[in-house]
């Protein structure tokens, strides 16, 4: 197992650099200028050359590249053009916000989805199944940003009981302020921040893995072993928990992985209606600022999390099924 | 058998984590209590119950730089203009007003003496004096600096030390704009100097607020400087929150998270708001105007006929009472409202589609073929109209003359850009009518010099007019403000007469405020400056 996480690791190299050198030819075609954006307007044409050349923007793109991926191999993804802090500082900032929202949004999806899509199958064709189907297909077709303002109007503006926009302190921060008080205040006003926009990315999330609980779960409960099993007179939740979830895993495992890189990579909708301090902000920002460095650094990181989210997955595998062995 | 006990021994493994979690959070003896603030005064919030120590603002965009030298956009403006003052502070119709600078004289016209406030220390306590002014201007100017709004500050040949409370301006040519430019921040020598670029993130000057915390794109946390030598502010705290949705940053001022949200606001939103009794909504006139570039480089624009004609299709009643909401009012002129320059009497251009056909039909274009489209020796008359889609408005505008073009048979397309490449285009002069604005226009050497003068680098269409080009000079170096006036308007009304530009709307600056917040009066330019004499009653 180890030889082969080590493997997968050293495979992330070519992926990435593959990634940063498309994603530098991309912004690089675009049309707009950093120049313009930061000098405004009104800038005379004299300012805008002196400051392409400061940027390094005058000289060929190969060139550019290439001091790009130089300073990258040296762990130096450069300063914001804007800001004129390290990029990496900028990510540092911006991503605990993310994984925090991403992370709860996760759960929230799991135990909505899980138990949904497991009743579903076994209740296949009942109200409750066509009921959760429905539920599904809404969660799927509802626009994330749309959904974002009705949660506000419902909870913040009409009942008043959760906040509108915006981050609380970090949970871990906020979690060693109470230990350290023995105030609930940080923990909870810390979750009441997070509540609204993990409910709204995590809806869209629980409805696809809902649809793929159950769909698995129908599969598998079609297999020889579980008539087998009713027939030897296994009480019928531990068929469904060990025969049949268990079985349908696999499937289910990928898509749960693949939505987490969703969440980090695509909560932007989401980060702007709420106003959530994540690195989706960041990097829509940055892309409307012509902010190179800062687009290329983000686009990286989440590239890099993508990849080691499905490392996980693929040792989820073996750990779920064991006859699933990585060399 | 053994998975089953392995099964339980798991399950009351679990049971007994939770219980002792639970007990050591009940033995540490929780409680749930909003603590008071965490900043060093916070003993005085009981001595005030009547107020509330805290003032909350919802920003659209984060600033970009605390460092006043370095701003580019409103937020990184209006947000620092609490930590720092300039020399002069703008007043309500745009002129100066003392601030660091208590007096001014204008011995010639190209030296500017100022005499400083005494007694005035920056928030870390070290005295302010005329060797702060020299170097906020000596490397505003430094190219090393890049600061955007060198360009403003141009005309300024050195700035010297008289003695420790006066500073002497000497300018290459009379540069009358220059006074309305004085209210950018005076940054501290000393910090400055260090070149470790930290007043971008750690502002320290002479103003009423003192930054606390900023998270960036989450918050940004200011409090009251005691020793402002304007007085201590009225509230203790400030903190702005970044909401980038317009209609969630609304819906935060209905909830009661935040006090106070300002332009840009969906128009919709303002008639809601104006209904709900606890709220307040303020119109006042802003700093920009929106208008129809028309690009001269294109041979049919360059015909000042086709010009009018196609400002003689502009509905501005319609667009602004209803793609606009009454939020921006018809516009006429580049001199705006809120300035001392501004005038009425300008040629304007009804919407006339009768006088515009015949305008085209003088032109030379009319519909030979029957199809609808005017044309001229076989060719069609087309144009694109493009505007950039961040701003919903300005698509619905576009979308709007797009259909009156089309029934005054001009072929007519329309093109929305994100606003980087959108600008681009603009500045490379590939456009043949663009829908844009200009923003900040404290002084008029601003809303037409570079817009207008041939020479001009906001001069995007490339309209070229020697009569303009005269007059805008004489505006920058006239010294009397009556003389200025009459020079503008001058100008201003040859060039609405000519066309380069239709101006359609003069944008409006809207303020939404909880009624509880007390004493607060918006400037046009959007300053937050006033807000140190605002309270909020409990």
């Amino acid at each position: 197992m180890a030889t082969y996480i080590i493997k997968r690791l050293f495979q992330f190299i070519p992926v990435l650099l593959g990634i940063s050198i498309l994603v530098f030819f991309l912004l690089h075609l675009i049309p707009g200028d950093p120049a313009l954006t930061l000098l405004g307007q009104d800038a005379s044409k004299e300012d805008l050359a002196r400051l392409r050349n400061v940027l390094g923007l005058n000289e060929p793109l190969w060139i550019q590249l290439f001091v790009f991926l130089k300073n990258l191999l040296q762990g130096d993804l450069g300063n914001s053009i804007f800001q004129d802090v390290p990029v990496l500082n900028l990510i540092f900032d911006h991503l605990p916000a993310t994984l925090e929202l991403a992370l709860l949004s996760l759960i929230i999806a799991l135990i909505i989805s899980i138990p949904l899509g497991i009743l579903s199958a076994v209740k296949q064709f009942s109200w409750l199944d066509y009921s959760s189907m429905f539920f599904a297909q809404l969660g799927i077709s509802m626009p994330v940003f749309w959904m974002g303002l009705l949660l506000i109007i419902g909870f913040s503006v009409n009942l008043n009981v959760l906040p509108s926009f915006g981050r609380g302190d970090p949970i871990f921060e906020a979690t060693i302020d109470t230990i350290q008080t023995g105030n609930l205040y940080f923990i909870i006003d810390s979750f009441k921040h997070l509540l609204l926009p993990a409910f709204t990315l995590g809806l869209m999330s629980a409805a696809l893995i809902t649809r793929m609980v159950r769909s698995a779960m129908l599969e598998v409960l079609k297999e020889d072993y579980v008539r087998t099993a009713e027939a030897k007179g296994v009480k019928g939740y531990i068929i469904i928990l060990k025969h049949v979830f268990r079985n349908a895993l696999i499937p289910v495992v990928t898509i749960v992985g693949l939505q987490f890189g969703n969440l980090l990579g695509g909560a932007i909708v989401t980060e702007t209606v709420f106003g959530w301090p994540g690195i989706g902000r960041l990097v829509i920002t940055a892309i409307s600022q012509r902010d190179f460095p800062v687009v290329q650094g983000c686009v990286l990181i989440i590239a890099l999390l993508f990849a080691l989210i499905n490392l996980v997955v693929d040792i989820l595998y073996a750990i779920i099924n064991p006859k699933i062995q990585h060399v | 058998m053994k998975g089953e006990r392995e099964l339980k021994n798991k399950r009351r493994l679990s049971w007994i984590i939770v219980v002792a979690l639970l007990s050591a959070i009940m033995l540490t003896g929780c409680s749930y209590s909003k603590p008071s603030s965490g900043t060093s005064n916070s003993s005085s919030s009981k001595e005030s119950s009547s107020k509330k120590d805290e003032i909350k603002v919802g920003l659209d965009v984060d600033a970009g730089t605390m460092d006043p030298r370095l701003s580019s956009d409103t937020s990184s403006k209006r947000v620092s203009e609490l930590a720092y003052d300039g020399l002069i502070r703008l007043s309500d119709n745009l002129e100066a007003e003392p601030s660091l600078a208590t007096k001014w004289d204008n011995p010639n016209p190209t030296t500017w003496i100022f005499t400083l406030r005494k007694n005035v220390n920056f928030q870390d306590g070290t005295p302010f004096t005329a060797e702060d002014v020299k170097y906020t201007f000596d490397t505003l100017l430094d190219p090393n600096l890049k600061a955007p709004s060198a360009i403003l500050y141009e005309p300024i040949k050195s700035v010297d030390v008289v003695n420790k409370y006066q500073v002497k301006f000497t300018l290459k040519q009379p540069y009358a704009a220059l006074l309305s430019y004085l209210d950018i921040g005076i940054v501290p020598k000393h910090i400055g100097e260090k070149n470790d670029k930290s007043l971008a993130n750690h502002p320290i000057g002479t103003g009423p607020y003192k930054l606390v915390k900023w998270s960036k794109n989450n918050k940004i946390a200011f409090e009251a400087n005691p020793k402002y030598w304007g007085g201590a502010p009225k509230t203790k705290k400030i903190t702005y929150y970044i909401i980038p949705d317009n209609t969630t940053r609304v819906a935060s001022l209905e909830s009661g998270d935040v006090d106070l949200v300002h332009s840009p606001v969906s128009p919709q939103d303002i008639s809601r708001i104006k209904q709900n009794d606890k709220l307040k909504v303020v119109e006042t006139q802003g700093l920009g105007f929106t208008y129809l570039n028309f690009n001269v480089k294109n041979k049919i624009l360059s015909e000042v006929k086709i010009r009018q004609a196609l400002s003689n299709l502009v509905n501005k009643d319609v667009i602004s009472s209803k793609i606009y909401k009454g939020m921006d009012k018809p516009g006429k002129s580049p001199l705006i409202p809120a300035s001392w320059a501004y005038t009425d009497n300008v040629p304007t251009f009804d919407y006339d589609v009768k006088r515009a056909k015949a305008l085209f039909k003088e032109a030379g274009w009319q519909d030979s073929d029957g199809d609808g489209v005017l044309d001229q020796n076989g060719k069609k008359l087309k144009f694109t109209l493009s505007t950039h889609s961040e701003d919903p408005n300005r698509v619905q505008t576009v979308e709007y003359l797009q259909n009156e073009f089309t029934k005054a048979g001009i072929e007519t397309k329309v093109t929305t850009n994100e606003w980087p490449t959108f600008s681009a285009s603009l500045t490379e002069g590939k456009f043949d009518i663009a829908l844009v604005g200009w923003l900040n226009l404290v002084d008029p050497d601003r809303a037409m010099y570079n817009q207008f003068h041939t020479d001009g680098g906001g001069n995007y269409g490339k309209y070229s007019n020697r009569q303009v080009d005269v007059l805008l000079e004489k505006g920058r170096t006239a010294l009397s403000q009556a003389e200025r006036i009459k020079v503008y308007q001058k100008a201003a009304s040859i060039v609405t007469e000519e066309a380069p530009y239709d101006v359609l709307l003069y944008q409006g600056y809207i303020a939404m405020y909880n009624k509880n917040l007390i004493g607060f009066k918006p400037y046009p330019s959007g300053s937050f400056y006033r807000l140190k004499d605002a309270e909020i009653a409990e």
